[in-house]
């Protein structure tokens, strides 16, 4: 069908009903009479016509041998495949499964295979040791660092106490000053004050 | 039903060493002569008696349902997925165990993962994310998981802590009734 309407539209744009069946309008037109003459013809432009825009063929291979790259040579990650990696088969081996079915073949797969567990499962309980020994430690560090911070909270508290109260007790209660004065006389630990007296020296000559 | 290649035996005694300490007495002989042996049949694989495996050469692939008892199913990639159905045979070498009281029994077996209140007791010395057995109060195995935390780490978790997840439980087998033997 392709080819007879290519022809038509080089020639003439007026029959257009021509392939339902009126075989005498193309006979007046002169336009079948060449076609299976010129079969050969039509199939020249025929690519021409309808690859208008295409590049030309030569320019289609080239892109066709563009170079495939290999997973491998892509370096993509494994995990990121499009194949998962259990799934991939290892190349250059022999087809077809190998069977596990005797004892010896089964016992020495066994063996491996508890031996393996039982390694990850004593490194990970050593890890587990190491670490709750490094906690263990850190922790005792930051308790003792903890209350040697509280010990000094506390005496800087201590001595603000002692700094405040001293002028307090003088200023507002009275009743302790007389408790302090009594109790400095009991125990005779101060002495009655004296006036201070200032004196000068007197010029030489 | 074919039997295992070494590959796929490796992945399977891989995931059952990792919830049981004694893996020779799997396939160790019996008394009458006979041994236990792994069958592959539409991916699950099959622990069963070795004169049975025979008998069940003489059932047609798409015929046989199922024969033994039924580890678990080996995935598309390779892996291997234990199933609530492999209990019996894990629980009898349990590596680690985990006893749960009667008020972590019910929760368990609805699916959630086993919480430090549940617990009645653990076996000692257990590392993080190690396969374990769960048990109830009355040693009846309900199921299996992985440990959340090791021993230590979790004897400081508060009561709401996860203390191991659920890999599989016994509800199973009526949550999961219409695929756990086939599909």
């Amino acid at each position: 069908m392709a080819p007879t309407r290519t022809i038509k539209n080089k020639h003439s744009g007026g029959s257009k009903s021509k392939d339902s069946g009126g075989s005498k309008r193309s006979s007046s037109d002169g336009v079948t009479k060449r076609k299976p003459s010129s079969s050969s013809k039509s199939k020249t432009p025929i690519p021409s016509s309808q690859v208008k825009g295409r590049p030309n063929l030569k320019g289609l291979d080239k892109k066709k041998k563009k170079k495939v790259y290999s997973e491998k040579e892509l370096g993509i990650p494994e995990l990121n495949m499009v194949t998962p990696v259990g799934v991939t088969k290892p190349k250059g081996k022999k087809k077809g499964k190998v069977f596990v079915d005797d004892r010896e073949s089964m016992n020495t797969i066994l063996a491996i295979v508890q031996a393996e567990k039982e390694g990850q499962i004593e490194s990970k309980l050593i890890k587990a040791r190491q670490m709750e020994e490094i906690r263990e430690a850190r922790k005792v560090e930051a308790d003792k660092k903890e209350a040697e911070r509280k010990a000094k909270l506390e005496e800087t508290k201590d001595s603000l106490r002692k700094k405040r109260k001293k002028p307090d007790t003088k200023k507002r209660d009275e009743d302790e000053e007389h408790f302090k004065a009594a109790s400095a006389s009991g125990s005779k630990a101060a002495k009655p004050k004296s006036k201070k007296r200032v004196s000068f020296a007197a010029p030489e000559e | 039903m074919r039997a295992l290649t070494d590959e796929e035996m490796k992945t399977v005694l891989d995931k059952l060493a990792n919830y049981m300490s004694d893996l020779k007495s799997l396939i160790a002989p019996l008394e009458d002569g006979d041994r236990y042996v792994f069958r592959l049949n539409h991916s699950r694989v099959y622990y069963v008696k070795l004169s049975i495996a025979n008998l069940a050469t003489s059932i047609a692939r798409d015929s046989l349902l199922s024969l033994g008892t039924c580890l678990g199913k080996l995935t598309k990639t390779g892996k291997f997925r234990l199933h609530i159905t492999a209990l019996p045979i894990i629980a009898a070498g349990a590596r680690h165990k985990i006893w749960v009281k009667e008020n972590g029994a019910q929760p368990f077996l609805y699916g959630s993962n086993v919480v430090k209140a549940h617990v009645g007791r653990w076996s000692e010395d257990c590392p993080e994310h190690q396969g374990c057995v769960v048990y109830s109060m009355a040693d009846i195995p309900l199921g299996f998981g992985v440990t959340a935390r090791s021993t230590t780490e979790a004897r400081r978790l508060d009561p709401t802590g996860v203390v191991c997840f659920r890999q599989a439980d016994c509800g199973e087998y009526l949550r999961d009734e219409d695929t756990l033997f086939a599909g």
